[in-house]
């Protein structure tokens, strides 16, 4: 079920309504009722699939209670990797069995010997990726013990389903999150209001400002050899937008929706595209990916501890694992290359921590050097975009040599005047509102005639721009 | 929770009053020239259902269609009565739900069928699509395209005037800022024909961009198939014959790249219908009916003189191919 359908329009009212009908003093019930809300919500898609979800509760559910009765540690780290083996057993069967096979079978050609082994088809799982992710937190934080194992297993399920981050996150971590379903929820006015205005935001990003800038960014990405260097770069321009209106309009959605049922979960975007450099991206582009790899990855791996050589490894191996959880495809593993390259100089001269604060904090405008800052980071950020979205690396490649060489000082081919306003009107919007949780959070202060029209505004424009319905790109992640 | 969801009503009811606004101000025009019998598919729908059992051969296809086939040559050329159903941004599955319709007052004997990428994309007009199936004389019919054709977004923009009239909405917030002259509405029909005298400008030409493709639009393979297949039994089971036309496009800019998509996907999917004549327009007798692009309005209607050619090449398949 798409967050922007008909259905979930008429699925979300009927469970919000029996939510609140159960009543805050009946914890269980209304945990039963988000566990089968959040089946159906995923049965939708692929009924099939939700015995992946239902095995996937039921061995951590079971490694986090083993683990809490166990004090021998070879045996608590035997409980560990049964629920690690489990977990990314699914994810490396589903996600990247094919892509081994076609590897392995690419590498004795290159080197002239011949394999054949058949790659299987295999459907993907919406949303494997974020599950996994959820369900292995919570083994470690009790392997940890960071985390006390819960023993309320629809609890444990309402958790592991919940249906507004089921499929495109944000990644919750047990310690957030599961406590919240074994306490009671409040009905709150001004936080449901505001869940409200947040879904209201993530649907005007998704539909008006993805959805629309996926036309243009497929149309030149497809026909890139048509294109001029300026088409180009807009069409990376645009593909920069659609991804981030598209993933951050996704957790402005979830987040605003675990509001409405009392829940709050971790803001997954906070204005990736002002930041000034690429370690500040990313801080504040998909957070809770980021933070999960540092705290289950990076810290591990001894992270910035050590000497030069440990800083480079471990910078590239979070990168690249990073890009590769994206997908099974060298591109994503080119990205994450990318990525570290970029971060490594900050790294290494020990200038990754320098922009923490916001940027032009209290004031209307950056200054020249903020702006030009900016500028840099959001454009080596459109080259690496280029290798995420091309459909292969030589693609990317010639894409991104085609951007400078080919007229690259000349007016685009492609210029929609109307998605490029519609742009700007956002950007504008997000720059403003940039000291908030989300862009829209602080119209509360505006005069209630204002603040009605501008949400009725919102309303119009994301029905008269609703462009070409759009699966959100992070299921297939 | 009350204050909560007073205010959701309220938002409830803003939402309608706009929609409301929205309808009055777009379905007006259109129930104005329905009363004062101008408007397009009224006439077209009308001429269908009054004079049963007329025509001989239906043309059926996008606005692509209505500029090109002209049933005064068409008529003369092959002694029977011809009647052109091409409607605005029609689409395959309103091709079929408007030939179930037609079959229901007509007996033709050939049916013909654009063949066009466009036809079968994910990117619906439904204002268009509605505006035509709102003259259908079934319930039933009329149903089944909303949601067979369509699915929920159909229902969606059926339901929702603010979604159905989203790109006429869009135009007229550009068409504030534009500097281009309004185009006047096109008056000049002769049975679902439009007879359109514009010549493209050299300007237009050197802006034309590559035809449809299965890069550039996002052409729905399974929808195309379903859909004329339904179009094929039905015509079969009636003992119509079912032509398959690729309407032709101004030579310069079919020939900006060498994508020949839809014209092989067109000519290898026909193939494996034994009775459907499948023919492309653009490379049809090209010694006897060649296109310049003085023959089109702009980047893809041909004009009043390409409708001329068009006809013509209509003439020579029927009468070559009798059967």
């Amino acid at each position: 079920m798409l967050f922007n359908s008909l259905e979930f329009f008429i699925f979300l009212p009927i469970v919000f309504a029996l939510y609140w009908a159960i009543g805050s003093k009946r914890i269980n019930q209304q945990n039963l009722l988000i566990a089968i809300a959040s089946y159906v919500f995923y049965g939708w898609w692929d009924w099939r699939f939700l015995f992946l979800i239902l095995f996937s509760s039921l061995v951590d559910y079971t490694v986090g209670l083993k683990l809490n009765s166990q004090e021998k540690p070879s045996k608590r780290k035997t409980y560990l990797w049964i629920s690690i083996c489990v977990n990314l057993g699914f994810l490396g069967f589903f996600k990247y069995y094919n892509f081994f096979i076609d590897s392995l079978v690419d590498s004795f050609t290159f080197f002239g010997g011949e394999l054949s082994v058949n790659t299987l088809n295999i459907i993907l799982p919406v949303g494997i990726s974020f599950y996994t992710f959820q369900t292995l937190s919570y083994t470690i934080d009790v392997y940890n013990k960071k985390l006390e194992p819960t023993k309320d297993f629809l609890g444990f399920m309402a958790f592991v389903s919940f249906f507004p981050q089921l499929v495109a996150g944000p990644i919750e971590r047990a310690t957030n999150l599961l406590p919240q379903f074994h306490k009671k929820r409040e009905f709150i006015y001004v936080q449901a209001v505001d869940g409200l205005r947040q879904v209201l935001w993530g649907l005007f990003k998704k539909v008006v400002i993805a959805d629309n800038c996926a036309q243009h960014a497929n149309a030149i990405f497809n026909n890139y050899e048509d294109y001029s260097g300026s088409t180009l770069l807009l069409g990376a321009f645009f593909f920069a937008f659609q991804i981030y209106g598209d993933f951050s309009g996704y957790s402005d959605i979830a987040i605003g929706i675990s509001r409405l049922f009392g829940f709050n979960l971790k803001r997954n975007f906070a204005f990736p595209y002002f930041s000034r450099d690429i370690a500040e991206f990313w801080r504040r582009w998909h957070i809770s990916l980021s933070t999960w790899f540092r705290d289950y990855l990076y810290i591990p791996l001894g992270g910035s501890r050590g000497g030069i050589k440990m800083k480079i490894r471990n910078t590239f191996i979070i990168f690249i694992v990073s890009g590769f959880w994206h997908g099974a495809n060298w591109t994503f593993v080119v990205w994450g290359a990318l990525n570290a390259l970029y971060f490594l100089p900050l790294l290494l001269l020990n200038k990754n921590r320098v922009n923490t604060n916001l940027v032009a904090e209290g004031k209307y405008l950056p200054t020249l050097k903020e702006l030009s800052q900016m500028t840099i980071t959001f454009f080596i950020t459109l080259i690496a975009w280029v290798f995420f979205r091309a459909d292969n690396v030589t693609v990317a490649f010639s894409y991104t040599i085609n951007i400078f060489t080919s007229k690259l000082f000349t007016i685009p081919e492609i210029f929609p005047f109307t998605i490029i306003g519609l742009l700007s009107l956002f950007v504008f919007i997000e720059w403003l509102g940039r000291s908030g949780e989300y862009a829209i959070e602080k119209i509360d202060v505006m005069k209630k005639p204002i603040r009605w029209s501008f949400y009725m505004l919102l309303i119009i424009i994301i029905f008269m721009f609703t462009g070409e319905q759009q699966e959100f790109i992070y299921f297939q992640f | 929770m009350k204050k909560f969801l007073k205010h959701i009503a309220y938002g409830f009811f803003f939402f309608i009053l706009v929609n409301l606004i929205i309808l009055l101000k777009y379905e007006y025009p259109a129930y104005k020239a329905i009363k004062n019998r101008t408007h397009k598919n009224y006439l077209k729908w009308n001429s269908i259902q009054k004079n049963t059992n007329t025509y001989d051969l239906i043309i059926l296809g996008s606005s692509r269609v209505y500029t090109g086939f002209n049933p005064r040559v068409i008529d003369s050329g092959l002694n029977l009565k011809s009647f052109n159903m091409g409607t605005s941004a029609q689409d395959i599955a309103e091709s079929y739900h408007s030939l179930v319709e037609i079959l229901e007052f007509q007996k033709p004997k050939y049916v013909a069928l654009e063949a066009y990428l466009e036809l079968s994309d994910d990117v619906h007009d439904y204002y268009q699509i509605f505006s035509n199936a709102s003259f259908f004389k079934s319930s039933k019919n009329k149903f089944d395209l909303v949601i067979n054709g369509y699915g929920n977004n159909g229902v969606a923009n059926y339901c929702i005037p603010l979604m159905k009239f989203n790109n006429y909405m869009k135009q007229d917030v550009i068409s504030i800022f534009s500097t281009k002259p309004k185009k006047t509405p096109e008056t000049n029909w002769y049975k679902g024909f439009l007879k359109d005298t514009v010549i493209i400008t050299q300007k237009q030409i050197k802006t034309f961009k590559p035809i449809a493709n299965f890069s550039n639009t996002s052409f729905n393979k399974e929808r195309f198939k379903t859909y004329f297949n339904k179009i094929y039994e039905l015509t079969k089971a009636k003992g119509i014959k079912l032509i398959a036309l690729r309407t032709p496009y101004p030579p310069t800019r079919l020939n900006l790249n060498n994508n020949n998509d839809e014209g092989n996907f067109y000519k290898n999917y026909m193939s494996t219908y034994k009775d459907v004549e499948y023919f492309d327009l653009n490379t049809y007798k090209t010694k006897d009916f060649k296109f310049k692009d003085e023959d089109f309005s702009d980047y893809h209607h041909a004009n009043y003189w390409g409708a001329q050619k068009i006809s013509q090449q209509l003439i020579d398949i029927i009468k070559t191919n009798p059967k």
